[in-house]
């Protein structure tokens, strides 16, 4: 690995460790930003935008009376106010702070406001990787690339998992496959597992649900499956009640994938609302507000079509969680 | 800048109420009286941001003879559900899916159509979004349009009228459904922000409590006025609860709420906090399940949502809209640009948008109309 590669930068949101649903054993999970999908249902709003993006937390600002640093030049006018009224926490007109960044998080002394994502170097990337290196050698894990897209950065990614290999780890990621297939050839070389989404069939139904047609998401999973044999393919659907949690999407995925012996499982993950409050953080509006989670009973239902299909006996125990 | 106006367009942002074509009508009888033509944006911007979606260009020219054939209760340009022009959602040639800064392509496509100025017809968010456009040069008037009234600086919005007598009919109808079933209905209005829907419906009806954002309630407070009515033989009630409304009890609040929009909402006092709407009924379940532990009768929860926002206009809305429609043209022809027309009775006038934005229109808490309910009975819940 060359010193070019281990400086090269990516935007990345987060570095979760001690994952276990992100593929094999513990893992850290590396979060990058950016994603090229707008699911409705999505549980990590901060990682779609592929910029950093001004976040704030209502219960950490003291106060105009005590601060109101924001109130003033350089923050744009009239991006953050005071109500009238005893409460004087500043609160924040997105539309007007939509080009609020660095600069007025610097000026916040508390913390309230905040920004999601940052640039980093491989190195630095795989130097907090690496703290939980003794737990993959325990468990099998490693470390998983998620979003967003991690495809989105492709070179970064593909230098990331490079240098993962080099240091040892098994690689993962997490992708929904809605990128050229340039990205996927730089990136796929250098990964162990993929773990991939199948959200909708229908490419309209995917095109209302998640902002554009599967064509290519389709395409590049069947040019994955053929292209890199020797990797291990695992497809995912985040299963939303009433818009993919029937036997047909299910059987139709299982159609798909069965021919290519390298899609070993087909993992269902029940819909949740853990990531609401982010919404909330990002001044951004949960469209799916009225959705609950799907019946246990159904998701069982559901997991034993795909059991049968895999020619297993017994219900696979799964209980992870959605991700983007 | 008046000398210089021959063509106007108007645009309707996100959301509806009752009667917006006397909105359009109003702007478009006007604009002819100066001798202005009067162009519609279909469907917020995107009329002129998609253009190639639309038969006519995404324009249509509203001549007096046209606006003559409307239905008022309709709206002939149609709304959209994104209306921000500086984060477009597009699927780019790669099939991402993006947003991106339309906004200069915006005001070079109103240029070259020859537009002089645009009024748009919004609500609070788009107040703001119209703002951003002025400061990058747009000529704009604004005109308030909210169902619940919750726009500051103007004392009447446009649409919260015939929202107010329609919610006060179907309240007449639950009063009746209450007493008939020997029950008491807890009945969910409109008001995240400000009580004023609920609080003038539930006047209106005489109910016997009505809960609003702005009066955290105690639910016993009620519980006890209810019972007393009770002890003289009654045996129904109503209680209108506003959607926003919320307990003076810190861990019922935190218990009830969603923090999804906390944040998004000016009125949050926390993230986890209060004055968030769970979801649309969560308010009037709440309540109806809290207050029949408290009271000895049996109550049902009834949730009046966003399809009271539809309808034909009341006299006072269509005379409003028709009004805020020539006041948009009056303010033009002044020479006025980047203000929100403001309805103070019995005068029209113009505020500029940097002071209509970062306000809400609340209920204080000396309004006449607490002290007109409190004199009249009605349980405030605090």
């Amino acid at each position: 690995m060359t010193n070019s590669s281990t400086n090269q930068t990516g935007l990345v949101l987060n570095i979760q460790h001690f994952c276990t649903h992100d593929g094999p054993g513990i893992r850290t999970t590396v979060f990058l930003k950016g994603c090229s999908l707008r699911c409705k249902w999505c549980s990590n709003p901060e990682s779609i935008h592929p910029k950093p993006e001004l976040a704030y937390n209502i219960s950490k600002c003291i106060g105009k009376k005590q601060c109101g640093l924001c109130l003033k030049p350089p923050c744009s006018e009239g991006a953050f106010y005071v109500l009238e009224g005893e409460d004087d926490r500043i609160r924040i007109n997105w539309d007007l702070a939509s080009d609020c960044g660095q600069d007025c998080v610097d000026l916040c002394p508390t913390g309230a406001l905040y920004l999601f994502g940052q640039a980093m170097t491989v190195e630095q990337v795989l130097d907090e990787v690496e703290q939980d290196s003794s737990f993959y050698r325990e468990s099998g894990g490693g470390m998983t690339l998620s979003g967003g897209e991690c495809q989105l950065q492709p070179d970064f990614s593909a230098a990331l998992l490079q240098e993962a290999h080099q240091r040892g780890f098994n690689t993962a990621i997490e992708t929904a496959f809605n990128v050229p297939w340039s990205h996927v050839e730089k990136v796929l070389p250098h990964v162990d597992v993929v773990l991939h989404d199948h959200k909708l069939t229908d490419p309209e139904r995917h095109k209302k649900w998640c902002g554009v047609d599967n064509r290519q998401i389709l395409a590049n999973m069947k040019r994955a499956y053929e292209t890199f044999p020797d990797k291990t393919f695992i497809a995912r659907t985040p299963l939303i009640p009433g818009v993919n949690d029937d036997e047909d999407h299910i059987r139709s995925v299982l159609a798909f994938i069965r021919p290519y012996h390298n899609v070993i499982d087909y993992e269902l993950l029940p819909y949740h609302r853990f990531g609401e409050s982010k919404y909330g953080f990002l001044g951004r509006v949960y469209e799916l507000k009225d959705f609950t989670s799907p019946l246990p009973e159904s998701v069982q239902r559901l997991r034993s079509i795909i059991d049968e299909a895999f020619g297993r006996s017994s219900p696979l125990e799964q209980t992870h969680e959605l991700k983007p | 800048m008046n000398a210089t106006i021959k063509r106007i367009a108007i645009n309707v942002g996100f959301g509806y109420s009752p009667g917006l074509n006397t909105v359009i009508s109003g702007a478009v009888l006007a604009a002819n009286e100066l001798g202005w033509e009067v162009v519609g944006i279909r469907d917020g911007f995107e009329g002129l941001l998609f253009r190639d979606r639309y038969p006519d260009r995404g324009l249509v020219l509203l001549t007096p003879e046209l606006v003559e054939t409307l239905d008022p209760s309709s709206n002939i340009l149609g709304t959209a559900v994104r209306n921000d022009p500086f984060h477009v959602r597009i699927i780019n040639a790669e099939s991402l899916v993006e947003e991106v800064d339309r906004s200069d392509h915006l005001l070079k496509t109103l240029q070259a159509e020859g537009i002089d100025a645009v009024i748009s017809v919004v609500g609070t968010q788009g107040l703001s979004i119209l703002y951003k456009l002025h400061r990058k040069g747009l000529n704009t008037i604004c005109i308030p349009r909210s169902v619940e009234n919750d726009i500051a600086t103007t004392a009447l919005s446009f649409g919260f009228n015939s929202t107010l007598s329609f919610v006060t009919e179907l309240l007449d109808r639950a009063k009746q459904a209450a007493q008939s079933a020997r029950q008491v209905g807890v009945v969910e209005v409109l008001g995240e922000h400000s009580g004023w829907l609920a609080l003038q419906a539930g006047i209106a009806v005489c109910a016997d409590a009505v809960l609003i954002p702005e009066i955290p309630y105690d639910l016993q407070k009620v519980a006890t006025k209810l019972q007393d009515k009770f002890r003289t033989g009654r045996s129904h009630g109503l209680v209108i609860v506003a959607e926003g409304a919320l307990s003076v009890d810190k861990e019922a609040v935190v218990a009830s709420a969603n923090p999804l929009k906390a944040s998004l909402s000016p009125l949050a006092t926390d993230y986890q906090g209060s004055h968030v709407i769970q979801r649309s009924g969560h308010a009037a379940q709440t309540v109806a399940l809290q207050l029949q532990r408290l009271i000895n009768q049996e109550t049902y929860p009834l949730v009046l949502g966003d399809w009271v926002k539809g309808g034909a206009p009341t006299a006072v809305d269509r005379q409003l809209g028709l009004s805020y429609g020539a006041g948009a043209v009056r303010a033009l022809h002044a020479g006025q640009t980047g203000v929100m027309v403001n309805f103070q009775p019995p005068n029209l006038s113009f505020v500029p948008l940097m002071e209509a934005i970062n306000k809400i229109r609340i209920v204080p808490a000396d309004s006449e109309f607490v002290q007109i309910a409190r004199s009249l009975g009605i349980c405030l819940g605090g």
